[in-house]
């Protein structure tokens, strides 16, 4: 299948372009919480100058993704859907769960509440908003698989295409920085208060962001009719559980090992053909030693690896959506940038991530999702042989 | 796709023997409720009960998860079981979790928690069990599956999304097995909601057939198929189609219509075009409740009636609109159904289920 076109918005910027300018740069834009007051201090990564015209009063995950969406359409020359089957699936966390805490505040103290966050929490579930919006008529799922649910959705994606059940697919993840999931995440004392350090040795635990990232995928007839020539593929996902936790992977990383195999298999390729891996990479201690160690053993020390969440936070159910946009990206343009954050090796880890931007070769790159629930996701993206 | 096992828990008990005795000896008056909202009042609720459930081996297993986790362990388990799978888990064994809610319940717990000591002193357990994957989760810890475990939701058609999903599954091999439930529980806030949007029924009686005006009762539940590749040895039958929106198989013959209509829309008028004279209808909402997922227990009945070739009356007769009703129980010859459900789009889906 095809990649025609990405579209993504974080704290890292608001369009491809701006996100490699800051890649080039280093840049971090975190900072406190300005979203909703907490008592809490781990730093976030917030989208700043977010577009008035997605701004949705109380739906800003639903403006996220709107926004990446209308740039991987315009990047794929997409401005007239009618005569497609499309699909959309996207991954979320935040667009699933009716947790307005203004509501339930009131409906606990007076039996009763407006319903205003109860209809915009009907109305807004994630791709079926967006097939409304878009006037798609193919399948549409929403993927609530927790942090891997992007990666996920791009998955599911590439089955429908297969499966002839569209001719295009958006798919991809979106989820807004909300105070539930940032409190929760403190009260797991994962969150760390200073800014994240990926793979690094003293590394103390993730801060949360927010954003979307979008592909557009179509298939080979898709592309062939509309006379265009994309440069990018997406070429196999893998997805496994590790039947261990509900919040730790697996000490041996099983499902990720797995994932990666199946992804691997299905684009009919080899660990020695990867140019890179845009990992999954928290920052917290469990996650990066179980990732890492599994990708060394994988693809060999020697393997090009990052973490871009020191760039944009954990931005959760967007996070698998917004790192294949950089995975792809980073195909494209033939570099990628230094794992924000890194100075130290882990040598429990025995692999470290790229410390300078570098120049990437090879056809091939994974991005990598690993959930809470113990749900590992794997994704293949290619560059055309001739592009 | 073949349905190769069918488990379930509804308030009508865990199994899918304790369903077929409720198809069989019809409706019955569900529990009460009492709420904050109703303001001392009860309410009629299609409820489970988990003391109810004999073997207490696997509630042990999923101690720590929230009611929905279990319910979603327990029929996930009875449909591997059903399916001859209970003691030895298959390779490629895929598990996909629908829920048009997910952990509501759990999620206001937690908020409960935020509300009264402050953001910094929230349960981390109550947390993760408030995430959407939880109940895939445990199904997946507690049966060692270590296969692609998927939660999906879509409101009214998070079902039928997840089973079109598990047919490209196994058709592309990537996996030999899918267990696909779906799973949705009932609370208090979810109450309030469906009664303040839709028109509860005090008497406790759904009926699916009057359209317009229509009336609730919230059930809670899940139901779990163990589906296959292969066209020999299926227990219940084949899954041949599943439409979602365009319905190319509008035309053909089936021997039974089951409809999703169950007082979750205000108007379910739509259904009375999908519905042909010469076929006859049902629906079993009745015995469950109204369910953003209730589908999914009308399939595994038209899987059942497959398996016994028996069809079971509509539990509700009250039929303003002249359908033309399955108005008995007792054995028939069928080969095939379409169950059809519509959200408030007027979106139709359709799943046609046959015995061969």
């Amino acid at each position: 299948m095809l990649i025609t076109g990405l579209g993504v918005i974080s704290a890292a910027g608001n369009t491809v372009a701006e996100t490699l300018d800051s890649f080039r740069s280093g840049k971090r834009n975190a900072g406190p919480v300005s979203l909703f007051p907490t008592n809490l201090s781990s730093p976030a990564f917030e989208v700043r100058n977010f577009p008035a015209t997605y701004a949705a009063k109380g739906q800003r995950t639903l403006g996220l993704a709107l926004c990446a969406v209308d740039q991987a359409l315009a990047d794929a020359g997409l401005d007239d859907l009618s005569g497609y089957r499309v699909g959309v699936c996207m991954g979320t966390t935040v667009a699933s769960q009716l947790n307005n805490l203004q509501f339930y505040a009131g409906y606990r103290e007076h039996g009763s509440a407006p319903m205003t966050a109860v209809d915009q929490f009907l109305k807004g579930n994630l791709s079926e908003y967006l097939s409304r919006r878009l006037k798609a008529r193919g399948p549409s799922l929403s993927i609530v698989n927790a942090c891997s649910s992007g990666t996920d959705a791009i998955g599911v994606a590439l089955s429908w295409l297969k499966s002839g059940l569209c001719d295009i697919a958006i798919a991809g993840g979106a989820d807004e920085l909300n105070h539930v999931p940032y409190s929760g995440f403190a009260s797991l004392g994962i969150a760390n208060p200073g800014l994240c350090t990926p793979f690094d040795r003293d590394r103390k635990g993730l801060n949360l962001g927010e954003g979307a990232g979008v592909l557009v995928i179509e298939t080979r007839a898709a592309v062939q009719k509309r006379g265009k020539k994309p440069d990018l593929t997406l070429n196999g996902y893998g997805s496994s559980s590790d039947a261990y936790h509900l919040t730790a992977p697996s000490p041996e990383g099983v499902g990720l090992r797995a994932a990666l195999q199946s992804a691997l298999e299905e684009a009919g390729i080899g660990p020695d053909e990867v140019g890179f891996v845009n990992a999954h990479g928290t920052g917290t201690h469990d996650n990066d030693l179980v990732e890492g160690t599994v990708l060394a053993d994988v693809f060999g020390p020697d393997l090009k690896m990052l973490s871009t969440k020191g760039y944009t936070g954990h931005t959760l159910g967007a996070a698998g959506g917004i790192e294949a946009v950089f995975t792809a990206a980073g195909l494209r343009a033939g570099w990628v940038p230094a794992s924000a954050g890194f100075q130290n090796k882990d040598e429990a880890i025995g692999i470290s991530p790229l410390r300078h931007t570098t120049a990437i070769t090879g056809r091939f790159a994974l991005s990598t999702s690993l959930a809470f629930g113990g749900n590992n996701a794997a994704i293949v993206i290619g560059r055309e042989r001739d592009a | 796709m073949k349905i190769a096992g069918i488990g379930m828990i509804c308030s009508r008990g865990l199994g899918i023997a304790a369903f077929e005795n409720a198809l069989e000896s019809g409706w019955q008056k569900p529990g009460d409720t009492a709420a904050r909202w109703l303001g001392g009042r009860n309410a009629p609720a299609y409820l489970v009960d988990l003391n109810t459930v004999p073997d207490r081996r696997l509630l042990k297993k999923v101690r720590r998860s929230d009611h929905l986790s279990k319910m979603a362990v327990l029929a996930a388990a009875d449909a591997l079981a059903d399916g001859g799978m209970g003691d030895v888990v298959p390779n490629k064994l895929g598990v996909i979790v629908a829920s048009a809610f997910g952990p509501h319940v759990t999620t206001f717990d937690f908020l409960d928690d935020f509300l009264d000591h402050g953001d910094t002193a929230v349960s981390p357990t109550t947390f993760s069990n408030s995430v959407h994957i939880a109940p895939a989760s445990y199904i997946s810890m507690s049966m060692n599956i270590k296969g692609p475990t998927l939660s999906v939701t879509q409101f009214r058609f998070s079902f039928q999304a997840a089973l079109q999903l598990a047919k490209t599954w196994l058709d592309q091999r990537r996996c030999d097995h899918v267990l696909l439930g779906a799973v949705e529980q009932y609370g208090d806030v979810l109450g309030y909601v469906m009664d303040h949007k839709l028109t509860s029924a005090a008497d406790g009686k759904i009926k699916p057939f009057a359209f317009k005006p229509t009336c609730q009762v919230p059930g809670e539940g899940s139901v779990f198929f163990l589906l296959s590749n292969g066209n020999a040895g299926s227990a219940y039958g084949f899954v041949n189609a599943v439409h979602v929106n365009d319905d190319p198989d509008s035309g053909k013959t089936v021997d039974l219509d089951i409809i999703d209509a169950d007082g979750m829309l205000p108007d379910e008028s739509a259904y009375l075009g999908s519905l042909s004279p010469d076929t006859p209808a049902t629906a079993y909402s009745p015995l469950f409740g109204s369910m953003m997922i209730g589908g999914a227990f009308n399939m595994a009945a038209g899987a059942l009636m497959l398996k016994r070739q028996r069809s079971y009356a509509a539990p509700v007769q009250d039929n303003p609109h002249g359908i033309r009703l399955l108005s008995e129980t007792g054995n028939r010859r069928m080969e095939s159904i379409r169950c059809t459900g519509y959200d408030c789009y007027a979106e139709r889906t359709s799943i046609y289920v046959s015995r061969e």
